[in-house]
């Protein structure tokens, strides 16, 4: 197994051509190291894309832009994504309780994992697209289309995630983040993100459900039951509940962590919750 | 192999590492320096914690070869001259352990904790500990034990 800390782009792209799909790129460690034993035969060339200087978070041309390596807790601090319109991606972090892997993991490795993680489920909710690198340049995909299933995403051979990018949420809009998990070192059991556009008189303009880690295709899907539900109209306590009930149009997976009933009912719960969480923030 | 060269506790340590051996491997079998423990190997129970500049992070999920570059703490890093660190002494003082395995795990969650938030809550003591196990059951004095540090480094 061939170590490579490459300095430039294209040097990292080059690599992860020559060796295909036997080159793994890492940036915080967590998941290559703690899948070391069942990636070993497979993975002839680690490639460690901490140095491309691919750790930032802006704003530009209306866009928040988050490098590939900005670490979780590197999120949950910095100004922009802890405050304002952006600060959902505080809250998401703040919801995974192990600090020292927050110090380490990336927001480009939880959306490359495409199982249980927390991020994506919030990229989707808020319209997120993720700039993907290679040989040939770059492309935008959508978070939508970029997991295809689980543990399955849109990369190509030689491609790599280089950046998040998040559209200027429309004025007035909030979000919500909640998440059941057996302990704070498990990965989530359901994770629920929403995003909501007001108008100024309370009327929802604009509606986003996502739920996480408990679908039974293994990637955070949007519940459009749900947010038919509340798109056009005032939000309280009733049409809440009722989007929340709404929400069991998405399929949950039954597995030793928890039953597809008992998933149900949580994201039931957790669409709930995460509402009340984003109409709070007015 | 791959030539590096940690800098674990103030000290510069040449070491040859190949690309899939963890930091905590190397700290331990290489380096020599057995007080960091290691449990799961797979980030669930915290008693690999060491610090890099100053944050905590599981050493069993940091490869050994991408640690150049960063000032490293375990828990033999920590006492003063002569002097136990302040969390060590109440560690003693309140019982905070049984066996002692999850232990050194805890004292550099905590250290962090403290250098960062010197008058944490109860319950901000516990979320920083919340991704270490301790198998004992000793929550509740390692809570004590903490708590009762960060008065006397106040103090």
């Amino acid at each position: 197994m061939e170590y490579y800390s490459p300095t430039e782009l294209n040097e990292a792209y080059a690599l992860l051509s020559k060796y295909g799909d036997a080159a793994i790129p890492v940036a915080g460690n967590t998941f290559f190291m703690g899948h070391r034993e069942e990636l070993f035969d497979e993975v002839e060339a680690v490639v460690n894309i901490k140095k491309l200087g691919l750790s930032y978070i802006k704003i530009e041309d209306d866009t928040l832009k988050i490098g590939a390596t900005t670490t979780l807790n590197e999120l949950f601090n910095h100004e922009i994504t802890s405050s304002g319109d952006y600060k959902i991606f505080a809250e998401t972090v703040n919801e995974l309780n192990i600090n020292e892997v927050r110090n380490m993991a990336t927001i480009g490795g939880e959306v490359c994992i495409a199982g249980e993680v927390d991020m994506p489920t919030t990229l989707l909710a808020y319209d997120a697209n993720i700039i993907i690198g290679g040989s040939n340049g770059t492309r935008s995909v959508s978070m939508q289309d970029f997991h295809l299933g689980y543990l399955n995403t849109a990369l190509e051979t030689g491609e790599m995630v280089v950046e998040v990018q998040l559209p200027k949420p429309i004025e007035n809009a909030r979000g919500g983040f909640s998440k059941f998990e057996r302990t704070a070192a498990d990965l989530p059991i359901v994770n629920v993100a929403v995003r909501l556009a007001l108008e100024n008189d309370g009327t929802c303009k604009e509606a986003r459900v996502s739920v996480g880690a408990a679908t039974l295709a293994g990637v955070p899907k949007r519940s459009i039951a749900a947010e038919e539900i509340l798109v056009n109209q005032k939000i309280d306590e009733a049409l809440i509940e009722k989007a929340a009930v709404a929400s069991n149009d998405v399929e949950c997976i039954n597995d030793f962590r928890a039953s597809s009933e008992l998933r149900a009912l949580w994201v039931k719960c957790g669409v709930e919750d995460a509402l009340k969480k984003a109409i709070a923030q007015g | 192999m791959n030539s590096i060269n940690l800098k674990i506790n103030g000290e510069d340590c040449p070491v040859d590492v190949k690309t899939h051996w963890s930091l905590a491997y190397v700290i331990r079998e290489k380096i020599g320096l057995t007080g960091t423990k290691t449990g799961c190997e797979m980030g669930t129970c915290g008693s690999c914690t060491i610090l890099m500049d100053g944050k905590p992070v599981f050493s069993c999920l940091r490869m050994a070869v991408d640690a150049e570059g960063h000032e490293w703490t375990t828990i033999e890093g920590i006492e003063g001259d002569d002097e136990l660190h302040p969390l060590q002494q109440t560690f003693i003082d309140d019982h905070g352990m049984q066996c002692g395995y999850c232990t050194p795990g805890m004292i550099i969650a905590a250290k962090a904790l403290l250098e960062e938030n010197p008058e944490p809550t109860e319950s901000e003591v516990r979320k920083a500990i919340a991704g270490h196990l301790c198998r004992c059951g000793t929550y509740v004095r390692i809570v004590k034990s903490i708590m009762n540090a960060a008065e006397i480094a106040r103090s």
